[in-house]
């Protein structure tokens, strides 16, 4: 059955510092099921928050991983 | 799925608040924050998107508050005195009943997040409250045609010093110090035969 409330998805990374051109913003943007992201660069776990409809804890991990940094899920 | 809690929401907006008052800016973190309200940080992000986006909705809440409290039981018609002792009675009740929130607002007005307050929607009702009475009263001859700076200071300036005495327990040399009515009363007169011409 397809999701439709949104949800919240919040990850620990090493993702300290952030441009509109990194390419990890560059496929969070881009992902189709991904509503709204943020990187709390401030923070020591660099939280990565993924507002999301439809989408597993799994492939965001996966989708910064490929990108070259830390994710875990919090 | 995480979900919303607003217990958790109160407590986190408390602790905010304690914090922020307590150590400021600068050292407030969101693992602190997590940490005091025995919560995981993950939980927290769930409420706020990072450090600033708290720190807004706080002043944000605060500011809505205040102004919420401030016009109750008030309307700009009102003759002179007796509306200016609604704002006294309303903004010192405000004050004592919450002073942590008095305390951050008052840091937050002097930092960068100052701005949030004025994007509050209920400070626009409340400017234009105050602006009302304010005219209207000299329009009545109830108050000297002074200019609003001026006003003011004279009008609220003594309630807040009294504000501060109470908040610190003591007034000028140490003496020890409660706010009563009594003493606001006294303050109170002295104030309106000042402005009233």
């Amino acid at each position: 059955m397809k999701q439709t409330n949104p949800q919240i998805l919040v990850f620990k990374t090493d993702i300290s510092e952030l441009c509109g051109n990194c390419e990890v913003a560059k496929k969070l943007n881009m992902h189709p099921l991904i509503n709204e992201w943020s990187i709390d660069t401030e923070d020591k776990d660099n939280v990565l928050r993924v507002v999301t409809t439809n989408i597993v804890p799994q492939q965001i991990v996966q989708l910064v991983t490929e990108s070259g940094h830390y994710c875990s899920e919090l | 799925m995480r979900t919303r809690d607003t217990d958790k929401e109160k407590l986190v907006y408390t602790k905010a608040v304690e914090q922020i008052v307590n150590e400021g800016f600068n050292t407030f973190s969101m693992n602190k924050l997590a940490k005091a309200c025995n919560i995981s940080v993950a939980t927290l992000y769930i409420y706020y998107k990072d450090k600033d986006d708290l720190i807004k909705k706080i002043v944000s809440k605060i500011a809505k508050k205040f102004f919420n409290v401030v016009i109750n039981d008030f309307n700009p018609k009102m003759p002179f005195e007796e509306g200016m002792w609604v704002q006294w009675k309303n903004r010192s009740a405000f004050a004592l009943e919450n002073p942590m929130e008095v305390s951050c607002f008052e840091i937050m007005k002097h930092s960068p997040y100052a701005d949030e307050i004025l994007k509050t929607g209920e400070l626009s009702m409340f400017k234009q409250y105050m602006t009302e009475f304010f005219e209207h009263a000299i329009k009545n001859k109830e108050l000297n045609p002074i200019c609003l700076d001026v006003f003011w200071s004279i009008a609220y300036g003594p309630l807040y010093t009294l504000l501060g005495f109470h908040r610190e327990g003591k007034s000028i040399g140490g003496r020890p110090f409660t706010l009563t009515e009594d003493i606001m009363k006294q303050t109170f007169d002295l104030m309106i035969k000042g402005l009233k011409p």
